[in-house]
């Protein structure tokens, strides 16, 4: 079943066109990733999906269900039920790691003695049980890289959003987390939507690569069981 | 070896500029006739007149500040975040109670709601007497300060909503409403920022005497005003400043030990990276007649008023004819004024954003320290340091009331530059460098033209706090060389209603024209670089 429909997406931003009439059509439990070189509107596309901006032309559906279509946002982000980890992160510097995981529970009025079993469920999940009352800034990069996967993943999204969550670790950080993200994707059976600029990453991720260009889709493969093998 | 030389020069210059007169102040509190003596502070403690204004600027603060941030952080979110039509137009309506002299305000409300001000020809005598006696005292006081400070808390909320990361806010978006956005993320992390101008909104009501002066209501700073010049008791003057050094001192102290912790590593974001405003939807139309009403009320009642008061062209032949030169004065040397604290404040930026010294938090704080002291202190610090027959040449003529500037409002354009030459790579000045440039060489030909904006907003910010200056002016100027604000602040006791109007007009228009003018320049200049 297709979880997420693009059709025919256009979209500038003041005479420069990001995104040139691109259609994609994701599967649930599927793992895509977008790969490309800057600029090329790897990241307009998920910021389109999230409803933070509209597309000027096309439409977008979610669990099908229309969510955008030109120039118009139907339905918000908070409601679309979507989990997203940013490139820089994002976690809100204010909050505790429980506090930034625990946020969107409060958001959707979950009672307190759910909300606890949810976050503590999560940070097992993720390893990090015991930097639950800590800042993000007190945290290292891999540690800040699970609490900002276990904040996307604690409401049970539909899909989630990955924009070069990787790129600024080092390799072998960037391996490990790579292969957490994979069971974790498994075990929780949530459709994966990766942004990467490296191949590598992109076909040790993948079960389809989107290769885009210009803002323009050039190719699409499906990646085999065994790493790098492409149908 | 020459940055460091001309960095040394200009700290020196700081220190004896800002820091002596308060020094000196101090020392000469505690010494009578030559000995050490607490005595003129066992007659500030004895008095129970001096608690009790203590205590009503203590809650005359609290108030205003209450009010300013209960307002001001809303009003700023509603112009900094949302889609509120003609958001920037009310932005600059609501600064400009705080670039006229404060009491200009007052003056205003004053024709409206006095005795015989308009409103009793309106509304007849038994009603302008109620409206009037609010006026006077501390209710009046609260709101014509409120309408002044304002803009404090209202521009530094939208300044610091445009340091947060955007990507912060949409990661809540994609939970939760704008309302929980703010709720949770958004108002959390410009806290800091709010909390900010609480302390200078609380600082500044603290230190002003002209209002409460005006409107009768007694506080601690018209005591220390007081003692000098109606009494030209130096000692019980310098010993009424004291304390109010002393909880300046006192709000930076927490100000350091709080704030500063809480600030989170926190960057401007451009205007292509941020989030679109927040659509209001309905509540648009209401939220904006809100806002009008709000900006009618503060801003264009006093200004209209004034005007109606001072109509006729004689109320401006008589101004012109008793303050004319007055006028003059008070340009020139707000020109200079400015002059003077761009070229300080830059290098003091500069000093301060290289970490260049050591020293350069104390820097820092201590203009910061002088930025928030009362103007009577500072005035009474002058007064104390320069007023010898050996320094004449400074006290004597008006090259005191430059000091004062110099000493009062350097941290405005030192922060100006400060977030100018942020915004500048050191790559710049080091490939200047490397190519073989000196460091005079590289500040006049690199730095200083790449902080053009800066150096021009700060020459602006300079200009309007030097020409709107009373409080320090008022206590230094010598015979001859009054400005116009104390021409004013001097015909306010025995001039005719209609002849202050036209000279309010008259200090208006001259802070707001050449305000509105060189406005203009940093926005052409930044047009010109970036198309």
């Amino acid at each position: 079943m297709k979880i997420v429909d693009m059709h025919s997406v256009t979209k500038t931003y003041g005479g420069a066109t990001a995104l040139d009439g691109v259609s994609l059509e994701i599967a649930e439990r599927e793992r895509i990733v977008i790969l490309g070189p800057s600029g090329c509107g790897k990241t307009t596309i998920l910021r389109l999906i999230a409803g933070f901006i509209a597309p000027d032309t096309g439409s977008i559906s979610i669990g099908g269900e229309l969510v955008s279509k030109k120039g118009r946002i139907i339905k918000p982000p908070e409601e679309r039920n979507l989990g997203m980890v940013f490139q820089d992160l994002a976690l809100w510097p204010h909050l505790s790691v429980k506090g930034n995981i625990e946020f969107g529970l409060r958001a959707r009025g979950m009672r307190k003695a759910e909300r606890e079993t949810r976050v503590r469920t999560m940070l097992d999940l993720v390893g990090m049980a015991d930097y639950a009352d800590r800042k993000p800034a007190e945290l290292s990069g891999g540690q800040q890289q699970r609490v900002a996967l276990a904040r996307a993943l604690v409401l049970e999204p539909k899909v989630l959003l990955m924009d070069e969550p990787l790129s600024s670790l080092d390799l072998e950080l960037n391996l490990r987390l790579r292969k957490e993200i994979l069971r974790l994707q498994e075990t929780l059976g949530v459709t994966l939507l990766y942004v990467t600029h490296d191949r590598d990453e992109a076909f040790d991720m993948a079960t389809r690569v989107v290769s885009m260009r210009r803002g323009r889709i050039e190719g699409v493969k499906t990646v085999s069981s065994s790493r790098g093998e492409t149908a | 070896m020459a940055r460091r030389a001309f960095l040394t020069f200009i700290v020196v210059l700081l220190l004896a500029i800002g820091m002596l007169p308060v020094l000196s102040m101090l020392a000469r509190s505690v010494i009578v006739d030559g000995r050490l003596s607490l005595a003129s502070y066992a007659g500030l403690l004895a008095s129970s007149r001096q608690w009790s204004l203590m205590r009503n600027s203590m809650v005359l603060s609290c108030l205003v500040t209450a009010l300013a941030v209960a307002v001001g952080v809303p009003l700023g979110i509603l112009l900094g975040k949302t889609d509120l039509p003609f958001r920037r137009f009310f932005a600059l309506l609501f600064v400009i109670p705080l670039l006229i002299p404060p009491y200009i305000v007052a003056v205003s409300w004053f024709d409206l709601l006095g005795r015989e001000g308009l409103l009793m020809h309106l509304v007849g005598a038994t009603a302008a007497g109620a409206t009037a006696r609010l006026l006077f005292g501390l209710p009046g006081c609260v709101f014509v300060l409120f309408s002044i400070f304002l803009p404090i808390p209202m521009l530094l909320t939208m300044i610091f909503l445009r340091t947060v990361n955007p990507r912060l806010e949409e990661a809540a978006r994609l939970v939760s409403n704008w309302r929980g956005v703010m709720k949770g993320i958004t108002i959390p992390i410009i806290l800091p920022g709010v909390l900010l101008a609480a302390m200078l909104v609380f600082i500044l009501t603290f230190g002003e005497f002209s209002v409460p002066n005006f409107l009768r209501y007694d506080v601690f700073p018209v005591e220390s005003f007081t003692q000098f010049s109606a009494f030209y008791n130096f000692e019980a003057a310098t010993a009424a400043a004291v304390p109010l050094a002393a909880v300046t001192l006192l709000v930076l102290l927490v100000e350091a030990a709080f704030l500063r912790k809480r600030t989170y590593q926190l960057r401007p974001f451009s205007e292509s990276e941020r989030l679109p405003p927040v659509e209001l939807g309905a509540r648009r139309t209401w939220l904006s007649a809100c806002v009008g009403v709000a900006g009618l009320v503060i801003v264009v009642v006093p200004v209209v008023v004034l005007i109606v008061q001072s109509a006729g062209m004689d109320a401006y032949a008589e101004a012109m004819n008793r303050a004319g030169g007055s006028l003059l004065r008070s340009l020139l040397y707000a020109a200079i004024g400015a002059t003077l604290l761009t070229v300080f404040g830059f290098f003091t930026g500069y000093l301060i954003q290289t970490k260049a010294f050591r020293c350069w938090r104390s820097v820092d704080s201590s203009t910061i320290f002088l930025l928030a002291l009362p103007s009577t202190v500072i005035g009474i610090g002058l007064i104390s340091l320069w007023n010898t027959p050996r320094t004449n040449l400074v006290y004597g003529t008006p090259v005191i009331i430059i000091l004062g500037y110099l000493a009062k409002y350097t941290a405005l354009t030192s922060r100006i530059s400060v977030a100018q030459l942020a915004q500048i790579p050191p790559s710049m000045e080091e490939a200047a460098q490397v190519a073989g440039a000196g460091w005079f060489r590289r500040m006049g030909l690199i730095v200083a033209p790449l902080a053009r904006r800066g150096l021009l907003s700060g020459w602006l910010v300079g200009y309007i706090f030097s020409l709107r200056d009373t409080g320090i002016t008022m206590l230094v100027y010598p015979p001859g060389h009054e400005t116009l604000p104390v021409r004013i602040f001097t015909l306010m006791a025995n001039g005719s209603p209609d002849l202050i109007a036209a000279l309010c007009v008259v200090m208006t228009a001259a802070t707001l024209l050449p305000a509105g003018i060189l406005w203009t320049i940093p926005n052409l200049l930044t047009r010109k670089v970036t198309g």
